[in-house]
């Protein structure tokens, strides 16, 4: 297939989408038609073992629980009670609950390999809270979507790992490497909603809460803490992969709501019914994706692609401008894992021969894949938190509200051009 | 969710006699949706309680006792292919598979009408497609008589079997939309069918969500006098 | 002339030195290493997003033509596949070639006829050998430990030598490691040090359980459009390249198991400073007896059931390499 019909074939699946078809469908739709007008009978009877092996994948079963987990704690109002808490603490700063949103957001991706549950999970205990106070839907929205792509930033991380396996890097380092740009970005994060709020004229902060109030709503802190603890200690200490520490976080929120007294038939359903719903949608969009994919792989238009960004004659620092803008248009289409899957085997010798080290190019590399994760059309997070919002807007408010948050994801990245030691100094201390 | 088909019958209702008799069936549709809503969700939801049941025992013995029940993760995996199945279902009722709606709104009625037919008949046809396609596994597996590489040697034929009835009843449910928009559009009840087919959007009614967040409101505001 | 475009499915990416510097090369120039007028176009199995357990499906499926097939994985869908690398068989690089040898044929046949394609060769990656975070001194040290494990076979030894097996996927591993998940692990030197496991553990027994064997295989339909002197040619050009990787991958055993060690030569692999155990014949002796304790019995219940006289068939063609009654 040449990269003309292949471009025709991706203008189709943007209008599809944009005309209002299921994501998943127009995605699917592309790839199907596309593979079998290349390939024939050969390729749909391809499809079936890959969709199978989608969807009996363990690692991918981490979602409708960590799904599940964020709704037991939002609907049994444990959550609600965490979010009242916090924002005692947090509320007064210009700009009010959306840091409490970044916060919860970094604190959970210490608990989540995956941006996509993180932005799930904060986002499901977040919404209502955020909407019921009146806050702006778009900017609730945009900071959970970007929030909740600290998830791959902050350790453990699903594309570190790949990433650290597909170039030989030491995933440990990768991990370690990852801590200073996640507290920092999260800063950055913060930041903006403060000068964002300031700006707007009329600044949204919540009422100040007398000392003895605030501390008398650390109590309800402690569930949420305790399932986080259980969550993210039983990674940390040795207990648990992520799959199985997301089954321990859904068992102790689900003895916390028993011991609430808030456990029916009634609330379970409407868990049920929740995630089932939020997970299906993602699902669709993951077998999809890898419909697509098996599509594009074959035509090799990734690689082609890769290997013209390549072929520029850049230095290192030019080659990574360079790699920004092919990132951020290769994820405004493309599912992250499959980009990084498709393009590293290529970008990376490139820029280890260029000099760049390896543990920094790996940050690079998950900077690239947040910022795919929010950048319209296929954007998973944002599809996640817009499919979560209470109020069932249009998917525009989620893309305006994530879009100041990618700016600044690229912004960061520029930064860490500058300063490489941000990524590089604490694994060099290991 | 009941709500939304409710009030669509008693809009129906207010309009004409012919719609009344459409109403009522409209009404028992809507309890037999409940009804496949409520068994689905509580089948996807047991499926992923015993899942974290199992792990955490699972993860528990191997830590303490140092006793591996060996394929939690093997489980998992099933689980995930069963309830994620079952999961396309729930999101198609509850109309959640995600589209783009930026400029649907824009658009004149008729064109919106015949967007939203099309994207509910792309969606059947998918899953008709992927439940078609899908047989193939299950033959493959039945001939081969394969069997998991895994410590309980599971054949593979038990889960996937599951999956495989799982992706009909998705497909069922998406025809059985699908069906349901063709004669909305051929009867020409436009605005039915851009009511129930539309992209959701902030027109919608609030859903038990928001009932349920005030329910929690009230018992916190009691609890903050107590 | 007519030129022929073939389609393959290679190793993942991330498999090593063999896929990256053997397999891929020899796919990418088929023509110029062949002297067979076809191109190929070779597309590691990852960034297909296929699953190495699908293989034999897609193969029948016709969209690929060759395929590096990965033998433990694929036995789910045919379990003589696995009969060409039991637990035990093959603790050393001599025992493993003549086994797959001597178990080639019957495997060809079957896949002929289950699938439509055709095995032209077999190679491994290499002993699959012992990393533990805990002093060991042998095999046996293993006790009341959690060992990582890949497939069914290894855990039933693994439980035989008296260790709790965990199944972990290889991404994983690391990580459990350092986590405390699992006490050992076993995977292949080479491979265990790209994946930095030698960060997390502290000991390595290089006493082979298995020879992780990959083979090479073409569909009937790819095969038949040749004329029977191209076929020739073919044939012989995998004999060659498995040849070449049987001694690479001795190469990179050796070399791999220095670098763990912090020895020299080490060329290939990052060092570190692993402590090695040295294999003991009581050690060896108790892997060579998983054939008939666990590995022989285990898969013989499963092979038999899908293809009655297959296990018979295993002990008349192996039995007498392995010296078995
Ligand atoms: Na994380
Ligand atoms: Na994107």
């Amino acid at each position: 297939m040449s990269v003309g019909i292949f471009g025709l074939a991706f203008l189709a699946m943007l209008g599809l989408m944009l005309a209002g078809m299921p994501i998943a469908v127009s995605m699917a739709l592309v790839g199907v038609i596309g593979g079998i007008s290349a390939y024939g009978v050969p390729f749909m009877d391809s499809i079936a073992p890959v969709v199978w092996g989608v969807q009996n994948e363990n690692l991918l079963t981490s979602i409708p629980l960590f799904v599940l987990l964020g709704e037991l704690l939002l609907r049994s109002g444990i959550a609600d009670r965490m979010y009242i808490a916090l924002s005692a603490w947090l509320g007064r700063m210009p700009g009010g609950l959306l840091h409490t949103n970044i916060g919860a957001c970094a604190l959970f991706a210490a608990t989540s390999g995956s941006s996509v549950a993180t932005a799930a999970t904060v986002g499901t205990v977040a919404l209502p809270s955020l909407q019921r106070r009146g806050y702006s839907m778009r900017a609730s929205l945009g900071s959970l979507a970007a929030g909740g792509t600290l998830g791959i930033l902050i350790p453990p991380s699903v594309n570190m790992i790949v990433y650290g396996s597909l170039t030989n890097t030491s995933i440990g380092k990768l991990f370690i490497a990852g801590i200073i740009p996640g507290l920092l970005l999260t800063s950055c994060f913060m930041l903006w909603i403060w000068i964002s709020s300031v700006l707007s004229g009329t600044v949204k902060r919540e009422d100040k809460v007398p000392l003895a109030e605030r501390l008398r709503t650390l109590q309800f802190l402690v569930p949420p803490v305790v399932v986080f603890g259980i969550v993210m200690g039983s990674l940390y200490f040795g207990i648990a992969t992520t799959t199985e520490s997301a089954a321990l976080g859904v068992v102790a929120a689900l003895s916390f709501v028993a011991q609430s007294g808030k456990l029916n038939w009634e609330l379970l359903r409407n868990c049920f019914v929740s995630t089932a719903r939020v997970s299906g949608m993602i699902l669709l969009i993951i077998v999809a994706a890898f419909i697509l994919n098996l599509t594009v792989s074959l035509t090799g238009v990734a690689e082609a692609m890769t290997k013209w960004v390549a072929g520029l004659g850049l230095t290192a620092t030019g080659f990574i401008l360079a790699l920004i803008v092919f990132y951020l248009i290769l994820g405004m289409f493309m599912d992250v894992l499959s980009m990084q899957v498709a393009t590293i085997p290529i970008t990376f010798p490139i820029a280890v021969a260029l000099g760049v080290d390896p543990v920094w190019f790996g940050i690079f590399i998950v900077l690239m894949c947040e910022l795919g994760l929010i950048t319209p059309p296929v954007g998973m997070n944002l599809f996640v938190v817009h499919g979560i919002r209470p109020d069932k807007g249009g998917l525009q408010d989620v893309i305006w509200g994530a879009l100041p948050y990618a700016l600044i994801m690229i912004g960061f990245t520029l930064l860490l051009l500058m300063v490489p030691g941000l990524a590089t100094w604490l694994p060099g201390h290991m | 969710m009941s709500t939304g088909a409710g009030t669509t019958a008693f809009g129906a209702s207010t309009m004409n006699p012919v719609a009344a008799t459409a109403a009522t069936s409209s009404k028992k549709a809507s309890t037999m949706k409940q009804r496949i809503e409520n068994l689905l969700a509580t089948v996807f939801g047991a499926i992923f309680l015993l899942l974290s049941a199992v792990v955490t025992v699972e993860t528990l013995s191997r830590k303490l006792f140092n006793i591996s029940l060996q394929g939690a993760d093997e489980l998992g995996g099933y689980a995930l292919a069963v309830g994620s199945t079952i999961a396309f279902s729930l999101a198609l009722m509850g109309r959640n598979h995600i589209r783009v709606d930026v400029f649907h709104e824009r658009f004149p009625k008729r064109m919106q009408a015949a967007l939203n037919w099309l994207a509910i008949v792309s969606l059947a046809l998918f899953g008709a497609f992927i439940a078609w396609i899908a047989f193939k596994v299950i033959g493959d597996t039945l001939q081969y008589g394969s069997t998991a590489q895994t410590p309980w040697a599971t054949p593979l034929i038990w889960p996937q079997s599951v999956w495989y009835a799982g992706l009909v009843v998705f497909a069922l449910v998406a025809v059985g939309y699908a069906v349901h928009a063709t004669r909305l559009l051929l009867g020409g009840h436009l605005d039915r069918l851009n009511h129930e087919f539309q992209p959701k959007s902030a027109k919608d009614e609030l859903k038990e969500e928001l009932d349920d967040l005030a329910q929690r409101r009230a018992v916190e505001t009691q609890g903050a006098r107590t | 002339q007519d030129r022929l475009s073939f389609k393959a499915i290679g190793q993942p990416l991330a498999t090593g030195l063999i896929q990256k510097n053997k397999e891929q090369p020899f796919f990418e120039q088929f023509a110029a290493k062949t002297g067979l007028p076809i191109d190929v176009d070779y597309k590691p199995i990852d960034t297909l997003g296929i699953k190495d357990t699908e293989q034999l499906r897609v193969m029948k499926a016709g969209l690929f033509d060759f395929v590096s097939l990965r033998v433990s994985q694929n036995s789910r869908d045919e379990p003589m596949l696995l009969g060409l690398d039991l637990v035990g068989a093959s603790p050393d690089y001599a025992t493993g070639a003549k086994v797959s040898k001597a178990w080639f044929d019957t495997v060809d046949q079957r896949l002929q006829q289950q699938f439509q394609v055709k095995l032209l060769a077999v190679w491994p990656f290499g002993p699959q050998i012992l990393f533990c975070k805990k002093p060991i001194s042998k095999l046996a040290d293993i006790k009341g430990m959690k060992v990582r494990v890949y497939d069914q076979n290894l855990a039933k030894f693994i439980e035989l030598v008296g260790g709790t097996p965990v199944p972990v996927a290889f991404a994983d591993t690391h990580q459990s490691l350092s986590l405390g998940v699992v006490d050992c692990a076993v995977t292949g030197p080479s491979s265990a040090n790209s994946a930095g496991w030698p960060e997390v553990t502290t000991h390595q027994l290089p006493l082979g359980f298995q020879m992780a064997l990959n083979g090479y295989a073409i569909t009937l339909k790819a095969w038949n459009r040749l004329k029977p002197d191209q076929q020739a040619k073919m044939s012989a050009a995998f004999d060659t390249l498995s040849k070449d990787i049987w001694a690479y991958s001795e190469e990179l055993f050796q070399d791999a198991l220095n670098c763990n060690a912090g020895k020299d030569p080490c060329t290939t692999g990052k060092k570190f400073k692993l402590t090695q155990v040295a294999v003991s014949p009581a050690d060896l002796e108790l892997v060579r007896g998983a054939v008939s304790k666990t590995s022989l019995p285990v898969w013989a219940e499963v092979c038999d059931k899908s293809n009655p006289g297959c296990s018979q068939k295993w002990t008349a063609a192996v039995g007498p390499v392995l010296g078995l009654k």
